[in-house]
């Protein structure tokens, strides 16, 4: 059991949500470093001295070539057994907005037991056309394997994307993902109680981009690959929230921090 | 090597069920809504022009894992996709491809070009174009194709190639040949002779697009006949009597108004005639906006930096400080409004990352001032359409500052048919900066010293982007350089940016700043006044093409690049640092004592300046202004029912200027950096407005940092005093309705005027100055009693157009941008009513000043009439008092909402706090005081606040409110209606959903390119 948690929090070229990843993870009781991608490449820094990597939001390579194509060919190309050794020893990742569009695009999501690194999935343009950013409501699988969102119902948190919309051209990866657990994170409806995630297409802006079956995240087999488009390090403090004037709650951790908090825990515990 | 072929590789998405063509149903819906064309239905093919020697299997799998995405796109290899009957079954009606112009920043090119090298990491000397083609079914018919090819690219950077419906039957399909840059032989310098009569020597500004005028060519003429400085030029080598062309554009860049500011710190003779004073002032500049600060400056002990970094500096915490700056953008964005804001945006957050020693850029603020989007009055040939305008700029910032990471907070847009001559862009960056860096030094000193290395950090210099600075002195006509155009490249900066602030915290920079107008000429020119000299050798720029001319490489503005000086020891470091993160980065030359800035070009000497002469040289202009105020006719105001009031209230929602910006902000990224407490939206549906923006940038702290604006050049066509006082105290207003410390407020001044400078064009142009002098009058008067510094700022004078032989000038207009301290924002308040049963004040005196009105305006153009000569006026005094009587219930929470009461009035503020919380009510303007109805409901009286408060403290609210005007308007409801009464009876009543859907119909236009 490790006394530190040690998560690496990968940047460079357009990432740029990585003061805040870091800064979530920190408050959760890790120790994280901010890695430059080129130095997993060139050899500097290993992600096995690391437990968690997170690959967090931002506009790598401006997006161009779709979103994430060209970070997520770096890292499958560029440190591919580094990646998949790291998967395969059972550590955690978790990729947000265009942390999550690298995952999918390299193949690390929804993924597969070999760790194969073969697309079949996509998250592409949203259908209103444009980016946007909004606050959404999340519902989460309680018999999902994830255990990033272990005991989560529903946290409310922003969407800052053009390029969200999950979709997949096979039918039957959807339903054996269902089956998995791993349509792990779901847009709701907040005006429909707890359970309500549903396969039904939600109506914009409650799904704020068209995604199938209305996913807004998914994890691998295992439970342990998460990513999502929306941000929950975003909301890290009560403060951040859309309507906390409204609320006058009492102030500390916002609705996000629960997911770092499980990740953190997690590797003490087992990695 | 022989030729190196072009292969073309083309991208569509698939069509599959639950799959669409998302860039193809855009431009469907942009053309509807702008244009009011209904096509049945439009498709989309990416091409991507690839020069470069591969193989067939290399170009196969670049196709499977770069170009395509295996689940969502199909493509192909050097076969049309159109010819692919699987992808296209039925053969569109219309193709237009669209590609980018030789030269023009093509940043998917540029990121394909990336990939290609992840895949084939030893593929030498390849590049990449790319192209758009549009295909199009169910065309109106008697459509003129070529209008619709030029809705869809800007001539000015893009080509069109067009496959028109005889074409398309025939299966030929439109194409462009790879975008090859012209090659340009390299010009050794050449010498100007100025020994030429008046005439001639401004025919050579003139012709050379230097924007000097007469005065300023004989200071240099002058210059060259002084014995000193020709003995000194013949021992360099240079013409002893004359300068070369690389100084003569060295010097215009200099001098020019853009980067120098000539007419506010003229000598001006003004003349107020409702006075009768006449007064001498030396400098605007230095009499009403740095004097005020320094004069401050005495009192608090947080003004670090004031004027003379690229952005001004306040301490804000013992550990951090915050800077601030805003520039225009106008002239370019008129010419591509898309690059033209990019290349603004990205542009001032390099004038944070240039700030002392380096600083993050945490916040933007864009305000835009636009002709109405509906506009349907005559355009003069070369103008866009308002709306193509308000698409692209939106679309350039929106780029830019997303792509970069840097939350867009607060802005505004305004609209006047007037700014169809030349939009306004404005774009600002907060950034932070730790106060002393882990070496000691304090960060917001630069520290060169002579020996130091001149680094040139991030992209290369190509011919785009020549004369920008000495362009945007000039008015705009038909024949403005497209050269002056460029489009931004985030990515390129984002890497930079990543790397600066790392080799700050490492102690690696000694000094640094950004390369904008003017381009090395200004940045190293500038830089050198620190150490008191500088030489520089250009043959060592890195280039985006071969042959450039001394003289363009010198002023390029080409986008993306900081100039830095860095100590001899420190050089192994820092080029590791830029290795790591991709950035190019050259040493270009040396800081020195020499008390020149000499220009190399290789062994030989290009252009020597004494660095006094550069910055000191330039002649003080002698202008006159005179001030008669103008008068105006009042407007018609119509007898109106209760039900007719409310519809007057609906259409004032309705107007562009007081319409919901909803659809366009939401487009931008307000919370990266996961800071944003008080956001653009706030209420129980996310949808009424916000009043400043509140950011608590260090992770986990409360401490916060408020961001607002004022504009209201509506108040100019009254009086320019009235117009600044009024844009200031809206930008205090709003930050105090969110909590601001006032005791830690700092504001920057951005001017845009209309050359004021009486020439034969420019007739009016006394008025015109003295509008500016009232307004700087103003900008002293107001801020001194605020005790709110301005600590830097920018003018832009020369927002005229020119075309087809009509002069469009805007009404002088003043960006007021306020950055100031939150002490904890947890006690920041928003401007959405909360619960039923919370009391609703109005605070603030309400005078009969409807005079420029947005109901003015909106009556004169419903019913002629004009907008009438009662402006708001200003009583610091009194507001000052008020404002801090509230900040002060707010630290002790007892407010539960405020929101600013401006543009559209009272009955406009509170109906956008019903819509906070979805609720209307019943308010009573009994206490309001004397005035009639219209000045009640939509007056613009400054200094005015709607609050409400819970009722368990109405009571302790009133004691701290005791000694201001406070009148009590009613409870906050669930109501389907905005009913408002006064003496009894009602005069004005609306059903909420109906004002709801006019503020938020008219600018929800959905779609774009």
């Amino acid at each position: 059991m490790p006394q530190d948690v040690r998560v690496a929090v990968l940047y460079g070229f357009g990432i740029n949500c990585d003061h805040e990843t870091k800064a979530v993870f920190e408050m959760a009781g890790a120790e994280a470093d901010r890695i430059h991608v080129n130095e997993l490449v060139n050899g500097d820094k290993s992600l096995a001295d690391y437990h968690i990597m997170a690959v967090p939001g931002g506009f790598s390579f401006g997006d161009h070539l779709g979103s994430g194509r060209l970070l997520g060919n770096r890292l499958r190309f560029g440190i591919r057994d580094m990646v998949q050794d790291f998967v395969k020893s059972g550590k955690l990742v978790i990729g947000i907005c265009n942390g999550f569009q690298v995952l999918v695009k390299m193949g690390l999501l929804p993924g597969d037991e070999d760790v194969s690194l073969t697309q079949t999935a996509s998250l592409t343009l949203n259908n209103t056309g444009h980016y946007e950013d909004r606050w959404v409501h999340l519902e989460f699988d309680p018999n999902s394997p994830c255990v990033w969102t272990k005991g989560l119902e529903r946290i409310r948190v922003p969407v800052r994307h053009g390029e969200g919309k999950f979709v997949t051209t096979i039918d039957k990866n959807l339903d054996q993902w269902a089956e998995n657990g791993q349509l792990v994170v779901r847009y709701v409806d907040p005006m429909h109680e707890y359970p309500s995630a549903g396969d039904e297409p939600l109506p914009f802006p409650i799904c704020p981009n068209a995604s199938m079956r209305n996913i807004a995240g998914v994890c691998d087999p295992t439970g342990r690959v998460f990513g999502l488009m929306p941000h929950p390090e975003a909301n890290h403090s009560t403060w951040l929230g859309a309507t906390w004037t409204r609320e006058m709650p009492e102030h500390g951790e916002g609705e996000g921090m629960a997911i770092f908090h499980n990740a953190v825990n997690f590797a003490k515990e087992n990695l | 090597m022989g030729q190196v072929p072009v292969h073309l590789i083309e991208v569509t998405p698939r069509d599959l069920p639950g799959l669409q063509d998302t860039r193809g149903e855009s431009i469907k819906e942009m053309l509807a809504a702008d244009h009011s064309l209904f096509v049945e239905k439009i498709r989309s093919i990416t091409g991507y022009q690839v020069k470069a020697n591969l193989t067939p299997d290399q170009l196969l799998h670049s196709l499977q894992d770069l170009f395509t995405d295996p689940i969502i796109e199909t493509g192909t290899v050097n076969k049309s996709l159109l010819d692919d009957s699987t992808t296209y079954p039925g053969k569109p009606q219309l193709a237009i491809m669209v590609g980018f112009k030789p030269g023009v920043t093509d940043n998917a090119a540029q990121a394909a070009l990336d990939g290609l090298h992840t895949l084939f990491p030893n593929l030498d000397g390849a590049e990449i174009s790319t192209t758009m083609t549009y295909l199009f079914w169910g065309l109106p018919d008697g459509l003129d194709y070529k209008w619709l090819a030029n809705i869809l690219h800007n001539p000015m950077i893009e080509r069109a190639a067009m496959a028109t419906p005889d074409l398309c039957k025939q299966a030929i399909w439109p194409q462009l040949p790879y975008p090859e840059r012209p090659a340009i032989e390299f010009t050794q310098p050449v010498t100007i002779d100025l020994e030429v009569d008046d005439q001639k020597l401004m025919q050579i500004s003139d012709e050379g697009l230097l924007a000097l005028n007469l005065e300023e060519m004989k200071a240099i003429q002058a210059h060259y006949r002084d014995p000193q400085i020709q003995a000194t030029r013949e021992t360099l080598g240079l013409p002893a009597e004359a300068p070369t062309d690389v100084e003569l554009e060295c010097l215009a860049q200099t001098w020019s108004e853009h980067c120098s500011h000539k007419i506010f710190a003229a000598k001006i003779h003004h003349n107020d005639t409702v006075t009768n004073e006449e007064t001498e002032i030396d400098s605007l500049f230095k009499t009403h906006i740095m004097q005020p600060t320094h004069d401050m400056q005495e009192d608090v002990d947080w003004l670090l930096s004031v004027f003379h970094d690229n952005s001004g500096v306040i301490e804000w915490t013992k550990e951090w400080s915050l800077c601030i700056k805003a520039e225009t953008h106008n002239s370019p964005s008129a010419l591509d409004p898309f690059g033209g804001a990019m290349t603004g945006i990205v542009g001032v957050n390099r004038d944070i990352l240039g700030t002392g020693l380096g600083a993050r850029p945490i916040a933007n603020t864009d305000v835009f001032c636009f002709g109405p989007p509906d506009y349907s009055g005559d355009l003069p040939g070369g103008l866009f359409h308002p709306s193509r305008v308000l698409r692209g700029v939106h679309a350039g910032i929106r780029t830019g500052g997303n792509e970069s990471g840097i939350p867009t907070v607060n802005g505004a847009i305004v609209f006047d048919d007037r700014f169809i001559g030349k939009p306004l862009v404005y774009a600002g960056t907060v950034g932070t900066m730790p106060r002393k860096l882990p070496d000691g030094r304090e960060s917001h000193d630069k520290t060169p010293t002579p020996g130091d290395i001149v680094y040139m950090l991030g992209g290369k210099v190509g011919s785009d982007g020549i004369h920008g600075a000495t362009f945007s002195s000039l008015e705009l006509t038909e024949e403005s350089p497209s050269s002056a155009v460029q489009i931004g490249d985030p990515i390129t900066q984002k890497k930079m940016i990543d790397m600066v602030l790392e080799a700050r915290d490492a102690g690696l920079i000694q000094v640094i700043t950004d390369n904008g107008a003017g381009g090395l000429s200004s940045s190293v020119g500038e830089m050198a006044e620190l150490t008191g000299g500088a030489e520089l050798d250009l043959a060592v720029v890195p280039l985006k093409q071969p042959g450039l001319s001394p003289w363009e490489i010198l002023v390029s503005e080409s986008q993306e690049r900081m100039t830095v000086g860095v100590r001899h020891e420190d050089v192994p470091a820092f080029e590791a640092l830029a290795n790591l993160h991709e950035v190019e980065a050259t040493q270009v030359g040396t800081f020195t004592d020499s008390g020149a800035f000499i220009v190399k070009h290789g062994e030989k000497t290009v252009a020597h300046l004494p660095m006094n002469f550069m910055h000191d040289g330039c002649p003080q202009l002698n202008l006159k202004s005179e001030w008669i105020p103008p008068i105006n006719e009042e407007p018609n105001y119509p007898k109106s029912n209760p039900k007719q009031m409310g519809q007057i209230l609906s259409r004032l929602l309705a107007r562009p200027n007081i319409a919901s910006k909803e659809w366009w902000v939401r487009q931008y990224d307000h919370e990266v950096i996961a800071q944003s407490v008080i956001k653009p939206f706030c209420g129980v549906n996310h949808d009424a407005p916000g009043d400043a923006a509140v950011i608590a940038p260090i992770m986990g702290n409360t401490r916060g940092a408020v961001i607002s604006c004022g504009i209201v050049p509506r108040y100019s066509d009254i009086d320019a005093y009235a117009m600044t006082a009024a844009s200031i105290d809206e930008a205090v207003r709003n930050a105090v309705c969110v909590g601001v410390n006032l005791d830690k407020i700092a504001g920057l001044d951005n001017f845009c005027w209309p050359d004021p400078i009486e020439s034969e064009k420019t007739p009016d142009g006394q008025y015109k100055l003295a509008q500016l002098v009232r307004s700087n009058q103003a900008l002293d008067d107001v801020c001194r009693a605020y005790n709110l510094p301005c600590i830097s700022g920018k003018d832009s004078m020369k927002n005229d157009a020119k075309l087809d032989g009509k002069k469009i000038s805007i009404p002088p207009t003043l960006l007021y941008t306020l950055l100031g301290d939150h002490q904890d924002v947890r006690k920041a308040v928003s401007s959405d009513f909360k619960d039923k049963g919370d009391t609703i004040y109005l605070l603030g005196e309400t005078h009969q000043e409807l005079g420029a009105s947005e109901l003015n305006f909106m009556l004169s153009e419903e019913t002629g009439g004009g907008i009438g000569n009662d402006a708001p006026q200003i009583d610091t005094e009194r507001n000052l008092a008020l404002y801090r009587a509230l900040t002060k219930a707010m630290d002790e929470e007892l407010v539960r909402s405020a929101h600013d009461c401006s543009d559209g009035g009272l009955a406009t503020a509170i109906a956008e706090c019903c819509f906070g919380c979805d609720g209307g009510t019943t308010i009573d303007l009994d206490g309001i005081g004397d005035v009639d109805n219209w000045a009640a409901l939509f007056g613009e009286s400054l200094g005015r606040i709607v609050v409400t408060v819970s009722p368990a403290n109405t009571e302790k609210f009133a004691t701290i409110m005791a000694n201001h005007c406070l009148v009590k308007l009613g409870q906050v409801d669930n109501k389907s209606e905005l009913t408002i009464k006064r003496g009894g009876e009602n005069i004005l009543t609306a059903k909420l959903t109906d004002l709801l859907s006019s503020w938020k119909g008219t600018l929800h236009m959905g779609g774009g390119v």
